[in-house]
């Protein structure tokens, strides 16, 4: 204890004490972050997966195992878009990403042959408030678009009556906005991407 | 002797020395997460976790840590626990980690956890700091239920996800907005150091 002042104590002692719990940290959490790596990216397929299954407007069990066979039982996979054969036809489901109010809003959306009246919607990841522009995930909001033809117009919650009118979320008029703005160009990419034109 | 000690160390943050009405500490994050029940439990759990295990480990090494650079080491203990905390989350709760994304981030940066490392765990054993650690994180898990009950029942209706109020009910939607946690914050403050607090006085 009475060598509390020599250069190893002052100096070099912070420094190895600094380098090597860095060196464990690091270690600790790599090695855990690369042990769940695979169950990480298995769920991240995983929901993909649910959302195209979701946007096709079909039936599964909702289990890693459930999608993952439906998935292989009815979608195709083609050059930018998915083929989803149900029992209630084909269907053409194509990505779509876009500005959200604080980040980028990814979603499937699934086209029935006309590619112009949408089959299904949903989300892949969004970054909106929690409870208030997040509810875009809530199924009431999904479901509200199936049927219906873009262009859509915002009506208040709870109030849409024509075929092209949908409920914006109250308290979240600018993600409703961009929401609505992202569903609109769909069909227009639809076209582009599964016709070519 | 040790028996009571480890009782005052347990009972304090719950009660007389609160991290969030007391101290005013890890506001941020009150403010944030409550607007649902269930995100701010697992915020919580987060924060009690990281909070109590972080403690126990300055505590383990308090005597070797150099005290110039401790509060580097006391980040990256912190950072440590809760990246475990999040990398858990992605594998096993991908639905809930979607959900809170960026807050368990924030958890190292809540004021509780450098705060009771800093006052408390660097004095004193590890038993005793864990239990600190643990009753830090409990004293701020439940002042935090209470608003995201009230904020939620208020803003949405509903509790936990489940519609509670019927369609009667128009939703205050200001309440799920970062107003409504100052709001709902302010008063339970209020509330208590108008009654309990006063007569502790």
């Amino acid at each position: 204890m009475k060598k509390k002042d020599t250069f190893y104590h002052k100096r070099l002692y912070p420094l190895v004490f600094m380098v090597s719990t860095t060196v464990f940290c690091i270690l600790v959490t790599s090695g855990l972050y690369l042990t769940t790596l695979d169950k990480a990216e298995a769920n991240e397929l995983s929901f993909t997966r649910r959302a195209i299954l979701d946007a096709g407007g079909l039936q599964y069990e909702n289990t890693t195992a459930g999608i993952e066979k439906t998935y292989t039982d009815s979608i195709e996979v083609e050059k930018g878009y998915y083929i989803a054969n149900g029992t209630e036809g084909k269907r053409f489901i194509i990505p779509v990403q876009g500005p959200g109010l604080w980040g980028t809003i990814a979603i499937m959306v699934g086209f029935e042959e006309d590619l112009k009246t949408f089959a299904g919607l949903a989300i892949v990841s969004q970054n909106e408030t929690p409870g208030l522009g997040a509810r875009i995930e809530e199924p009431w909001f999904t479901a509200q678009f199936k049927g219906k033809q873009p262009p859509f117009t915002l009506v208040e919650e709870g109030t849409s009556a024509l075929a092209n009118e949908v409920d914006a979320i109250t308290g979240a008029t600018r993600t409703s906005e961009y929401f609505r703005n992202l569903v609109n160009r769909s069909a227009a990419d639809a076209q582009r991407i599964i016709r070519g034109e | 002797m040790a028996k009571k000690l480890m009782k005052k160390t347990f009972m304090e943050p719950l009660g007389k020395n609160n991290p969030v009405f007391v101290q005013i500490l890890g506001i941020c994050s009150t403010l944030a997460v409550t607007n649902k029940l269930q995100n701010t439990m697992v915020m919580t759990l987060g924060v009690m976790f990281t909070t109590a295990l972080s403690s126990w480990t300055i505590s383990l090494l308090r005597n070797h840590i150099p005290s110039r650079i401790r509060m580097m080491v006391e980040t990256m203990v912190i950072a440590t626990y809760v990246i475990i905390v999040d990398i858990v989350l992605k594998a096993y709760y991908p639905e809930m980690w979607k959900q809170l994304g960026p807050y368990v981030g924030l958890i190292i940066t809540n004021c509780i956890v450098m705060g009771r490392i800093e006052a408390f765990a660097l004095q004193n054993k590890p038993m005793l700091s864990l239990v600190d650690g643990l009753a830090s994180g409990l004293g701020y898990a439940y002042v935090l239920l209470v608003i995201a009950f009230v904020r939620e029942l208020l803003g949405t209706g509903s509790l936990w996800g489940y519609r509670i109020l019927g369609s009667w009910w128009t939703n205050w939607s200001i309440m799920i907005m970062p107003p409504g946690g100052f709001f709902v914050l302010a008063i339970f403050i209020w509330v208590i150091r108008e009654t309990i607090m006063k007569e502790a006085k």
